[in-house]
């Protein structure tokens, strides 16, 4: 007779917080101001850094226990500060015209979180503590930040998606393969270089186009 | 051979550490030729003098050197040895305007340090690191003239690039999730590793690894449709940039799919494979041929040419087969030395007509008949005129083609290249030769004389795709040879 699978309180734990990262990239779906768009990336990314902290206590990892700190120092704390300062100090508009309105946003994000699940069911692979099928939260929230990237005419906006969509692979990474040696290493870098370029292009774009972030002028190369 | 991969890697990143203290003094651009020339120089030994064919790790499992790697290493070093050359006439001399001259030679050496690395680079995280590190850099020198326009493109580039380079990890962690079950999960994955453990990979999870990462990789190497940032960026950049955005950078994105292509078709047959590279490649091809005959903008033209040349290596590799293989491997150098003699001739025009249209080019033989001849010779080599090499090496794919009895891709492939070929030659022939006035240039600055660099730059560049259109070296030959067999998926 089949048993019912056993779950202690850091696999319920680790569950809860899957769930909470994924209900967090569809939340910024729903907002249209530039300062609130950061502000939910920041809490998506403590639900990173608490899954990837549960991990490596799961699986006694000190490296993985490093990785969720400076996760969190980064993504937590350190982009979202220097975005919002950005967005205080040198834009004047702060809500992003939207391309695709809010209630048709998110039922294209809850159809986009399906399919996810659904093409993540065929694979046979197993997530460190996160519940079957385990690619279906990280898919989602790749295919939310691509979609969210896409449908905000905005250069902040679309930092936050990108970041977004690079949340979904890095929780990938920590459940699909959490031994990869030189993990540490080269996320690090996927944290830190885009960021790095990004404000350097960003500060000057902003130089240029007289104070705004909108990318709806960004339409001269065509064709 | 690990001290000369060493030396290969250390003179770029020291000529971009004394190019960020000597800023935008001559003796930073100096720094970087004699870096460059330096780099390609030891490219040469890494590869031929190590027998490399053979497949060799060097510096414990750091490095690893096969044909497949000889080949991209090769192409990358020297194009970064040429623009290195043409970067100096093109700003020493004040031909070129580039804003962030602080910045350029710096930007230029992390760029080429990031490309020398890919090829020689032994596990799939390097590599991923390696490729991010090009997109990094490449997008500030894209945006280095600082106008409107080249924000913008810079902008595309840096998000599209970025965001295909997420997907592609996403990929190399699917193939690295797939060896888990057979080496452990805290294995190192180096390709002979995986290589080694291939047949008992899981084979559903490796076919979507290698999906996702040709997306991935393949949004660097401009296939289609992931192409939206490669017109704006190869136009807009500074003339040397494009060069070394089109010979390199797009060569070093598709050795990535190509190394984990290697892998994966011993795990589930090559066939997966080439139907992936088939159907992008065969896309690329497409549109980049008929988008070439609607073009006004040179540069622009010459983005679309690179992105059918990326299309037909794939296609050549999709086909399959020895000589499709090789013919697809020889095209990846061939077109590197004939896309930068093509780029570093517009990068002379637009110094001397200031704009990009051309339609407002004219009489260029007459007036300034150096720059002339090169850029039609440049026009003629990347549509495939023989001699040049494009010709040869676009022939024996189209032969593999036949060989492999896949007529309709062969004969889809003569008529797109015929296609492209119209597109560009009648352009740079009403540039070049057409009579006519150009509108309101400065006839000084039009008929200048040449520069010497950047004329050394344009005749080595010539000189390979010309000689090799003839001339294929035994060496050369040997390594071309190999390469076919690494992506055959007999190791």
């Amino acid at each position: 007779m089949p048993t019912a699978p056993h779950y202690d309180f850091v696999h319920a734990t680790a569950a809860l917080v899957a769930i909470l990262a994924l209900l967090s990239g569809l939340a910024l779906l729903l907002v249209k101001q530039v300062h609130e768009q950061v502000r939910v990336y920041a809490v998506l990314s403590a639900f990173a850094a608490g899954y990837t902290l549960l991990v490596g206590i799961h699986r006694v990892d000190a490296a993985l226990i490093v990785l969720a700190v400076w996760t969190a120092l980064i993504k937590v704390i350190l982009i979202p500060i220097s975005i919002d300062r950005a967005v205080t100090r040198q834009v004047s508009e702060h809500e992003v015209p939207l391309f695709v309105q809010v209630p048709m946003s998110l039922l294209i994000g809850v159809t986009l979180t399906g399919l996810a699940y659904w093409s993540a069911s065929a694979l046979p692979i197993h997530g460190a503590l996160l519940p079957t099928p385990a690619l279906g939260m990280p898919l989602s929230l790749v295919l939310v930040g691509f979609f969210f990237m896409i449908t905000r005419q905005n250069v902040i906006s679309q930092i936050v998606g990108l970041l977004t969509l690079e949340n979904g692979v890095f929780i990938a990474t920590v459940a699909i393969a959490p031994g990869l040696p030189f993990a540490i290493g080269f996320l690090l870098l996927l944290d830190l270089l885009p960021a790095v370029v990004f404000y350097g292009v960003f500060a000057r774009l902003i130089a240029a186009r007289a104070k705004t972030t909108s990318i709806e002028d960004m339409a001269v190369l065509r064709g | 051979m690990a001290v000369w991969i060493l030396i290969m890697l250390a003179l770029p990143l020291a000529a971009a550490g004394g190019g960020a203290v000597a800023g935008d003094r001559p003796v930073s651009g100096w720094l970087s030729v004699a870096a460059a020339a330096g780099s390609f120089a030891a490219a040469l030994v890494v590869v031929f003098a190590f027998d490399a064919v053979r497949g060799r790790h060097a510096l414990g499992t750091a490095f690893f050197i096969d044909g497949l790697s000889g080949v991209f290493l090769i192409a990358v070093a020297f194009v970064y040895a040429v623009v290195a050359v043409y970067s100096a006439g093109y700003l020493l001399s004040g031909i070129g305007h580039v804003r962030l001259r602080r910045w350029y030679w710096p930007l230029l050496n992390v760029f080429g340090l990031a490309l020398l690395a890919t090829p020689v680079m032994a596990n799939l995280g390097v590599l991923w690191v390696a490729v991010e590190l090009t997109t990094v850099v490449s997008a500030l020198l894209v945006t280095s003239e600082g106008s409107d326009e080249s924000l913008e493109a810079g902008w595309k580039y840096i998000v599209i690039g970025s965001a295909g380079l997420a997907v592609g990890l996403l990929g190399i962690v699917l193939i690295y999730a797939a060896g888990i079950p057979s080496l452990g999960d805290r294995y190192t994955p180096t390709y002979t590793t995986l290589a080694h453990a291939a047949p008992h990979l899981n084979a559903s999870l490796v076919r979507t690894g290698f999906a996702f990462a040709l997306v991935g990789f393949g949004t660097k190497v401009g296939l289609v449709p992931m192409h939206a940032w490669l017109p704006d960026a190869h136009s807009e950049g500074p003339s040397p940039v494009s060069a070394m955005l089109s010979g390199a950078l797009l060569a070093a994105a598709l050795y990535a799919v190509l190394r984990i292509g290697a892998i994966v078709q011993r795990t589930v047959g090559p066939s997966y494979v080439h139907v992936l590279l088939l159907v992008f490649g065969g896309l690329s091809l497409l549109l980049a041929a008929f988008f070439v005959l609607r073009q006004s903008n040179y540069k622009r033209l010459l983005a679309y040419s690179s992105i059918e040349h990326m299309g037909i290596v794939a296609l050549g590799l999709g086909i399959g087969g020895p000589i499709a293989a090789y013919g697809a491997f020889f095209h990846v150098i061939v077109h590197a030395a004939g896309k930068t003699l093509a780029f570093f001739g517009a990068g002379d025009l637009l110094s001397r007509y200031e704009t990009r249209d051309a339609d407002e080019v004219r009489g260029v033989i007459r007036l300034a008949p150096f720059t002339g001849v090169m850029v039609l010779l440049g026009a003629l080599a990347i549509t495939g005129v023989p001699p040049f090499g494009i010709f040869r090496s676009e022939l024996l794919i189209v032969t593999g083609g036949f060989s492999q009895s896949k007529y309709a891709l062969a004969g889809l492939l003569v008529v797109l290249v015929n296609v492209a070929f119209v597109g560009v030659y009648q352009l740079f022939h009403r540039m070049v030769i057409s009579p006519g006035e150009a509108k309101a240039v400065d006839r000084a600055r039009l008929s200048r004389p040449e520069q010497p660099l950047m004329a050394v730059a344009m005749l080595a560049s010539l000189a390979v795709v010309l000689v090799l259109g003839v001339w294929i070296p035994s060496p050369l030959n040997r390594l071309l040879h190999a390469a076919a067999t690494v992506i055959g998926g007999q190791v």
